[in-house]
């Protein structure tokens, strides 16, 4: 997690009283989920009941996302197996893995006994997650559709692996650290923002995507926000009309995707004119977690740095 | 119906003259149109003034500035595309044409040997690889040429060759290519599997300047056209068209390579495109009849355009956002194809 050193600085720091106050409210709903007959009830993001006698001990990750949360939510120990792509952090590649998260081996779950599975509504097939719930294992199931949200997940994950103190604790840390970013650059000089998912084919996010609000927490515009897809895919002309202020793309890995730089030969639009074209990696930006942290606070310097091309312009 | 029984006709009557230069000027001009109206739609407004400024400036006649955005997306987004879906539409129906006389097979199209299978597997080897375009045009037609060598081996193995035996190798081959495809869509990863869903679908936002395929495709009608009235004796079948002297043999050798290689330029361009190979030439066959001097041409000259008023659809119906081409070639191919069918009353098909 070293990769998120800067970002633990202000943990202890508060943002004032408002925070706290909140957080306080989120530990007394935490706490009155929690009292009922020595057991666990809680409620997942589809508003489904899910009851453990006890914390879990054994719990299967169905989604990359999740696995990556209850690590950060101090249950990473109690996960005894995953989804493929499980890849962050670095011992999350070692666990035992029961398929890609559209094809799940059920047989292979129901073996390890797991005392609860974390399934991801828009990942996994519905069918698939309504079998284990006939076998009687619990089922939680998320998703993520605000950033507000992932907080909230972490402490959840917390108090059914009774991690509270630290899923509690980085939780808070997640709403201080987006509460800073967003006061300090939300209400900005808006930036208009194209957001670069894929380049073959050309596929862009709507408003109702995740990455959507990280563009706004930033204050940034999405120029595809009202399209009616979550994914749309779209063409350069598009590109060419709405004309974005900043172009910024994820690819495949940690390094910047060489066909970002195809863009240089559109110098009409205003992104290459000023050279902004930005680079996040999709693990910072793409993935429902704490990281995302990491890839705000990446396109919010980013976006500073277009306000000042922006400036400099009549 | 003198064009039903082509092979008597040792030349053109000038009323078959006529008829030709009808339906071959009347589709060049329906690619003309389509080629404007695919340059004058999309998201930029570009207006006929620019292209004519452009071409003046192009050719050296004008020195007075162009629109500079409209200059770029009409010389760097549009044409290449267009041109690349004429040429496209071109072999896709040549192939097909060729393919259903080689079969005796009103079924038959360009895929049905498994060119584009084989294409497939090269293409989304390359995307789950992460390679760049380049990569992935070249598997393709690496995998398509496989294809190619593989049937031809397999049909000849043992010693027997016939269209049907070729028929049947094709189709079994095809059908193991679907199999690794489908191995392979299932393994892929989310932001890949958008990508080979687009290429199986037939998709030209891919497509350059087509370049060598044109030139093939020049090659190819020529060849064709060659191969006219030989091809219109095998419509009476092979014992009659040996006895008036086709060797038919090396005919069929022919015609499956030409087909094969034609499909296989096309789907290194534009992905494996639906449809259009089948129903185009069913199409011109129940317009015009069967006389392949006649056919090859129109049939060339109307997938040509159908594809390009398809691809026009495909990125204009519901901009910004793109459908696959191949979406909406069947979309207009069907209804055309049932209308031309429900009113024909030949007895060809």
């Amino acid at each position: 997690m070293n990769t998120s050193a800067p970002l633990l600085q202000p943990r202890n720091l508060g943002s004032g009283y408002l925070v706290k106050i909140f957080v306080f409210f989120l530990l007394g709903c935490s706490i009155a989920m929690s009292a009922h007959a020595g057991g666990i009830e809680l409620q997942d993001d589809l508003n489904n009941k899910v009851v453990l006698p006890q914390p879990a001990q054994r719990i299967v990750s169905l989604a990359p996302s999740v696995t990556e949360l209850l690590f950060s939510a101090g249950a990473g120990s109690k996960v005894v197996a995953a989804v493929d792509y499980s890849d962050f952090p670095e011992e999350a590649k070692t666990l035992p893995r029961v398929g890609g998260y559209t094809q799940l081996d059920i047989e292979r779950i129901l073996a390890l006994r797991p005392d609860v599975v974390i399934g991801w509504k828009s990942g996994n097939h519905p069918a698939a997650l309504e079998q284990l719930r006939k076998l009687n294992i619990p089922v939680y199931i998320t998703e993520t559709r605000f950033l507000d949200q992932i907080p909230t997940t972490l402490e959840r994950f917390g108090l059914m692996a009774g991690t509270q103190a630290q899923a509690q604790q980085e939780a808070e840390h997640f709403r201080n650290t987006l509460h800073r970013l967003k006061t300090q650059y939300q209400h900005k000089t808006p930036v208009r923002v194209f957001y670069q998912v894929w380049n073959q084919p050309l596929i862009t996010i709507n408003r109702q995507n995740l990455i959507n609000q990280v563009i706004e927490a930033c204050g940034g515009q999405n120029v595809f926000a009202e399209l009616n897809t979550i994914a749309p895919r779209i063409d350069v002309e598009a590109v060419l009309k709405a004309n974005p202020d900043a172009i910024v793309a994820s690819g495949m890995g940690i390094e910047r995707p060489e066909w970002l730089d195809e863009w240089l030969k559109w110098p009409a639009i205003k992104a290459v004119k000023n050279h902004q074209l930005h680079f996040i990696p999709p693990g910072h930006i793409q993935r429902q977690t704490v990281r995302v942290l990491l890839g705000t606070e990446r396109l919010c310097q980013q976006l500073e740095q277009t306000r000042h091309t922006m400036d400099g312009q009549p | 119906m003198t064009q039903d029984r082509p092979g008597k006709n040792v030349s053109y009557s000038q009323q078959q003259k006529l008829r030709a230069l009808f339906w071959l000027g009347g589709l060049a001009l329906a690619c003309i149109l389509s080629l404007m109206l695919s340059l004058l739609t999309g998201s930029i407004d570009v207006v006929i003034a620019d292209i004519w400024q452009l071409i003046q400036y192009q050719t050296g006649l004008s020195h007075s500035p162009v629109n500079a955005l409209s200059a770029t997306v009409i010389t760097e987004l549009r044409l290449p595309r267009s041109l690349s879906a004429l040429v496209v539409g071109a072999e896709l129906a040549l192939a097909g044409c060729l393919m259903q006389v080689l079969l005796r097979n009103p079924l038959a199209d360009p895929y049905v040997l498994g060119v584009s299978g084989g294409a497939a597997v090269g293409a989304l080897f390359s995307i789950m690889a992460g390679l760049g375009s380049f990569w992935v045009s070249g598997s393709a037609f690496v995998g398509a040429l496989t294809n190619l060598l593989l049937v031809f081996g397999l049909s000849h193995a043992s010693g027997v060759w016939s269209p049907s035996r070729l028929l049947l190798t094709g189709v079994v081959t095809a059908a193991g290519w679907g199999a690794v495809i489908s191995f392979m869509l299932s393994i892929g990863e989310d932001n890949q599997l958008r990508g080979m869903l687009f290429w199986l679908m037939g998709d030209l936002s891919r497509a350059t300047l087509p370049g060598w395929h044109g030139l093939f495709l020049l090659i190819s009608l020529t060849i064709s056209a060659l191969l006219a009235r030989p091809l219109n004796m095998m419509l009476r079948g092979e014992l009659q068209a040996k006895a008036l002297g086709v060797a038919v043999y090396p005919l069929q050798i022919t015609l499956y390579l030409l087909a094969s290689v034609l499909t296989a330029s096309a789907v290194t361009q534009a992905g494996s495109v639906g449809f259009l190979g089948l129903v185009v030439p069913h199409i011109l066959r129940l317009s015009i009849g069967s006389d392949h001097r006649l056919l090859l041409p129109a049939t060339a000259l109307a997938g040509a355009c159908l594809l390009l008023l398809a691809d026009t659809l495909a990125r204009t119906l519901i901009a910004p956002q793109q459908l696959p081409v191949g979406v909406i070639t069947a979309f207009i191919g069907v209804p055309v194809f049932l209308w031309v069918l429900q009113k024909s009353n030949r007895g060809t098909i």
